[in-house]
């Protein structure tokens, strides 16, 4: 250490300052605009990380180069190594704003694209701004030594891109599995899961940054490799998590209070590929389902006490499996959500490869309906983007090729009448050369109509009416929510965020507390309502291929200023709706909850009386008889079976209730009440 | 040394009789004692058919049991490999091209026996599995034995399963969760256009020397000389064995990608499906291999299957290098990563000049 100062201090005496000026933000080499070379990279490496790529591996020997720059006039400035003389070169960039030691991330950039590794950067600039400038060796220190690079403003106005991502990395986003972005601590704000082998590693959203929390579990086999879902299995109020192994399948859970979380390994064999959290048998209680690689999926029925007993067969069945992106929607509107596969199979066994729908006809019955819906195809997929991409009200299919020796993409339009319709020709994946594993939908724009976003480095913008326009993007696929809660979707990919810089679109989002259906509401229907007609989501725990996105349903409206209602359909059959909704909030709804609507589908009618009531609460009732008495967080406070003598709420806080009744065939009734 | 000395002179006594039979495989029928059940199922225990004379754990073969080792091997976890084919009285295998399977008759056998030596914490030599392919009426069965630990007999199990496993190598502790495939698991790698199929025994593989206690011997000619084998050409399209750094750097490479990739990248396989042709007779084109290809499955920042130069570029590269299960190459049969296969990846990549 001594000597090394000792050899910087006689370099500085030696020679003129500006040599060593690049070593370190502090001592950043002030530059203006024109050309500049770049020696040996030899100084301190740049952090945070505002390009792709994660962090210099340790083997380069992390290193890098600062540049200062004062901006002389608003506009847009270009830092670039494309250039001739640079060619062999494989640089990366990143650009800060802020004081050293507390640099924020303004752009970066890692490749030109292709298989051009040199880099270019456009980023805002305002007159008196101080910008740094640094380079790193990501990519090996003679990769990214003795080059020039030039700086210079924009003479046209940038790209209008409809929405930018800036780049920048977390050091708390370490863990071997970092595909998880959902609500951890019940407060409906996005956390950034990272898993490991005997940890949990959450960075808690809070309205000032994260808060990280490491939490031990048990160690095991079956770790995420292949996907991750969460969902809430004992309905706690908690969300659980599912890993998708290679070998097997495992549950995490929540205690009751968050405070921990508890690992189990199963113990048959399943090469996993896509897992959701999905309430199969519609009992209120959440099941899981795995998608089987080699064999017959596999799905986990939870008998309401948190056992979740293993069953294959029913629910894809192709000896052969192929099973490689399950996406649980309800597509033909009857309130039940319905199952499709994707699939992908290679040894010559046709059915392998056939992608297949579910329909649920109630009661845990499916029956296959692939052929008569016209989605009986071969196409070579891992995932389906599932969306009402035209906005009419039924959800769309845009089935994504993995490979294209089968097949390329396919764009189904739901004819609202059980089948679809090929429109992939003149959509914008008719001639999208671009195959991925993973294909999701979300408005990432806040536009008010739906975008795909599958692989590429493009978003493909939906227009509404069945077609997309591709725009190239900084973001490629991984975990996507919004992770601090501006309305606008960020994502995640490995240990960088990718945090949306918005517009001046409106926005709202919806989360949800499922009380007689499952916890979180999975498969419930979300209607938005309004000046545009009604966009719809379905709420989904396991979309695309790998990760878990944000159980928050998110809706972009555009320029729009109002919302005439949020309606929320859940599977129990309950309706909520929230009528006049403020834009660019988030909504919550407990199921039952909204009052002045009918709480319930079931046209028979709830008797319940006194109501307010302080003391007992009676109920003519005679074939529901089971008994939950919910408060506003979701949270059972009393359950039981009716006698005549009523359900005793004294003890009970004062405060709004809902009575949840059910049948021995798991329909449920419900009224809200209040104690006082 | 007398196991060596007794089963010389058993081969001697059959030859003795050879010299005055006109049917030698009269003489096969006579001698070996290797046995199927009576309705062709697998046998519960190893043992049962007699492969191995003596202390069974010795993997001694019996008469009509042929010792055989294709020139590159499978990476599974550095397990060492004895691997036996036996076929029944008159009958014989056929060529059908030197990258295909032998055209096997039916009831034929093929033994592949998974063992480490200095497993811990004994240091001992212990065999873990014998994987078997019986012919059936046409179609090829697994049938997979997992040894007891005492080694005196392995019994049918095609439930899969896995152990934790230490042994010393080269001075080196390694550690792995070996693992006993299902039979679901044999399927992936051993199925071809929806038919389960071996992938070693091709005379592209056997073309070349094996120490028979008797001495080294062309594999192929030692099959015909046997009575396993009809005829061969004079020429054969071989591959090459890839740890020998003697030979040339691709056919090295390309030999390595054949025994370990092939079956799932090939017509028929089960990832089929993308453009890679990873068979010894495909990948003297270099798109095959995806050399300048560009990935149908994106990991970030790798931009080509194989770019020539750039090891932190090529997905290929990346795939060797990693164990994670979702990214990793092969996908199975393996949990660790195979140092030996990683250089090379890396020699060859270095070797190549760029894609102009």
């Amino acid at each position: 250490m001594k000597k090394t100062l000792l050899l910087i201090t006689n370099l500085v005496y030696l020679f003129p300052l500006y040599i060593l000026a690049q070593a370190s933000c502090e001592t950043a080499q002030v530059v203006a605009v024109g050309q500049h070379s770049v020696g040996l990279l030899n100084g301190t490496v740049p952090t945070p990380v505002c390009a792709s790529n994660g962090a210099v591996p340790t083997t380069n020997n992390p290193a890098g180069l600062w540049y200062q720059f004062t901006a002389t006039q608003n506009g847009t400035l270009t830092v670039s190594t494309n250039l001739p003389q640079n060619s062999g070169k494989d640089t990366r960039v990143h650009i800060y704003n802020g004081a050293c030691g507390n640099l924020t991330c303004v752009a970066g950039n890692d490749d030109i694209g292709g298989s051009n590794f040199l880099s270019e950067v456009a980023f805002s600039v305002t007159n008196g701004g101080s910008y740094y400038i640094a380079f790193d060796n990501r990519w090996g220190t003679t990769n990214a030594s003795n080059f020039v690079f030039t700086i210079g403003y924009g003479t046209s106005t940038p790209p209008t891109s409809r929405v930018t991502f800036t780049a920048q990395s977390n050091s708390d986003l370490t863990g071997t599995y970092r595909n998880c972005i959902v609500d951890m601590n019940n407060d409906f704000l996005d956390d950034l899961v990272t898993i490991s082998n005997g940890n949990l590693k959450v960075l808690f959203q809070t309205p000032t940054g994260f808060n990280t929390v490491i939490y031990q579990t048990a160690t095991t086999n079956f770790l995420p490799t292949w996907s991750v879902a969460a969902g809430d299995i004992d309905k706690n109020g908690f969300n659980d998590l599912v890993y998708g192994g290679g070998q097997g399948v495992a549950f995490v859970r929540a205690s009751s209070d968050g405070s921990a979380y508890t690992l189990s390994s199963t113990s048959q064999y399943v090469f996993s590929q896509r897992s959701n959290f999905v309430d199969i048998n519609n009992d209120g209680h959440m099941d899981a389902f795995v998608c089987h690689d080699v064999a017959p999926n596999v799905f986990y029925i939870n008998d309401g006490n948190g056992n979740l007993t293993f069953n294959q067969g029913g629910l894809g069945d192709v000896s052969n499996g192929g099973n490689y992106g399950s996406i649980w929607f309800d597509y033909n509107n009857d309130g039940k959500v319905d199952l499709f596969i994707a699939k992908c199979k290679g040894n010559g066994d046709i059915n392998g490869s056939l992608n297949q729908l579910f329909r649920n006809d109630g009661n845990g019955i499916y029956t296959n309906v692939s052929v008569a819906a016209n989605l009986s195809d071969p196409i070579q997929t891992w995932s389906a983007a599932v969306g009402d991409f035209d906005n009419d009200g039924d959800m769309d299919i845009l089935v994504g090729a993995s490979s294209f020796t089968q097949g390329g993409h396919k764009l189904m339009r739901n004819n609202g009448d059980g089948t679809f319709t090929d429109v992939t020709a003149g959509s914008g994946f008719h001639n999208n050369s671009t195959t991925s594993i993973e294909f999701v939908t979300y408005d990432f724009d806040n536009d008010g109509f739906l975008d795909v976003l599958g692989g590429g480095n493009k978003i493909m913008y939906g227009n509404g009416d069945l077609t997309f326009t591709a725009e190239s993007t900084n973001i490629n696929n991984g975990p996507i929510g919004d992770i601090n809660n501006d309305g606008f979707l960020d994502v995640q990919i490995g240990g960088t965020i990718y945090r949306s810089n918005g517009n001046n679109n409106k926005w709202c989002k919806v989360t949800l507390r499922g009380i007689q259906s499952n916890g979180n509401g999975i498969g419930a229907r979300v209607e938005l309502h309004g000046p545009w007609g009604v966009q719809i989501r379905d709420v989904q725990s396991g979309v695309g291929f790998r990760h878990m996105n944000s159980l928050n349903v998110h809706f972009g409206i555009g320029t729009h200023t109002t919302i005439q209602k949020v309606v929320v359909k859940w599977p129990s059959g309950i309706i909520d709706e929230i009528l006049n909704p403020a834009i660019n909030q988030t909504h919550h709804v407990n199921e039952g909850s909204t009052l002045n609507t009918p709480t319930i589908a079931n046209t028979q009618k709830l008797v319940i009386f006194p109501n307010p009531t302080s003391q007992n609460l009676f109920v003519e009732e005679t074939e529901y008889t089971n008994y939950q008495v919910v408060d506003m967080l979701g949270r059972t406070c009393l359950s039981g079976k009716l006698t005549s003598q009523g359900i005793l709420v004294a003890n009970l806080p004062n405060g709004q209730y809902i009575l949840v009744l059910q049948n021995e065939f798991y329909q449920t009734k419900s009224a809200p009440f209040i104690k006082n | 040394m007398k196991k060596t000395t007794t089963y010389l002179a058993l081969l001697l006594f059959a030859f003795t009789f050879y010299s005055c039979s006109s049917d030698s495989t009269e003489i096969l029928e006579d001698i070996t004692p290797v046995k199927l059940s009576p309705d062709n199922t697998p046998w519960t225990k190893l043992s049962d058919y007699q492969f191995f004379k003596g202390d069974i754990k010795n993997l001694e073969p019996a008469f009509g049991v042929l010792p055989y080792k294709p020139a590159s091997e499978l990476f599974t976890d550095y397990a060492l490999k004895k691997r036996f084919v036996w076929m029944p009285k008159g009958s014989n295998a056929t060529y059908d091209g030197d990258g295909n399977i032998l055209n096997f008759p039916d009831k034929t056998i093929l033994i592949k026996n998974f063992y480490y030596n200095n497993v811990l914490p004994d240091n001992k030599t212990k065999i873990l599995e014998t994987r078997l392919l019986i012919k059936i009426n046409g179609n090829w069965i697994f049938a997979e034995y997992i040894w007891n630990d005492e080694q005196t007999d392995a019994f049918l199990n095609m439930d899969g399963g896995n152990i934790n496993l230490s042994w010393v190598q080269n001075g080196a502790t390694k550690s792995t969760y070996y693992r006993f495939p299902n039979s679901i698991e044999c399927r992936v790698c051993h199925i071809n256009q929806n038919k389960n199929l071996p992938i070693g025994p091709k005379p592209q593989n056997l073309n070349y020397n094996f120490s028979y206690s008797d001495g080294s011997k062309n594999q192929l000619q030692k099959w015909i000389d046997y009575g396993y084998l009809e005829s061969i050409p004079s020429n054969i399209n071989s591959v090459v064995d890839y740890k020998d750094t003697s030979k040339p750097i691709d056919l090295r490479f390309r030999s390595y990608l054949d025994i370990n990739c092939a079956h799932c990248h090939q017509d028929g396989g089960d990832c089929s499906y993308r453009a890679l042709r990873f068979e010894f007779n495909q990948t003297s084109n270099p798109a095959n291999m995806g050399i300048c290809q560009d990935p149908e499955e994106e990991i970030p920042a790798h931009t080509k299957i194989i770019l020539p130069g750039r090891i932190d570029r090529s997905v290929l590269y990346y795939r060797i290098s990693t164990d994670e299960q979702n990214l990793m190459m092969p996908k199975i049969g393996r949990f660790i990563v195979h140092e030996e296969a990683l250089q090379l990846t890396e020699q060859y990549i270095q070797y190549l000049s760029n894609c102009n």
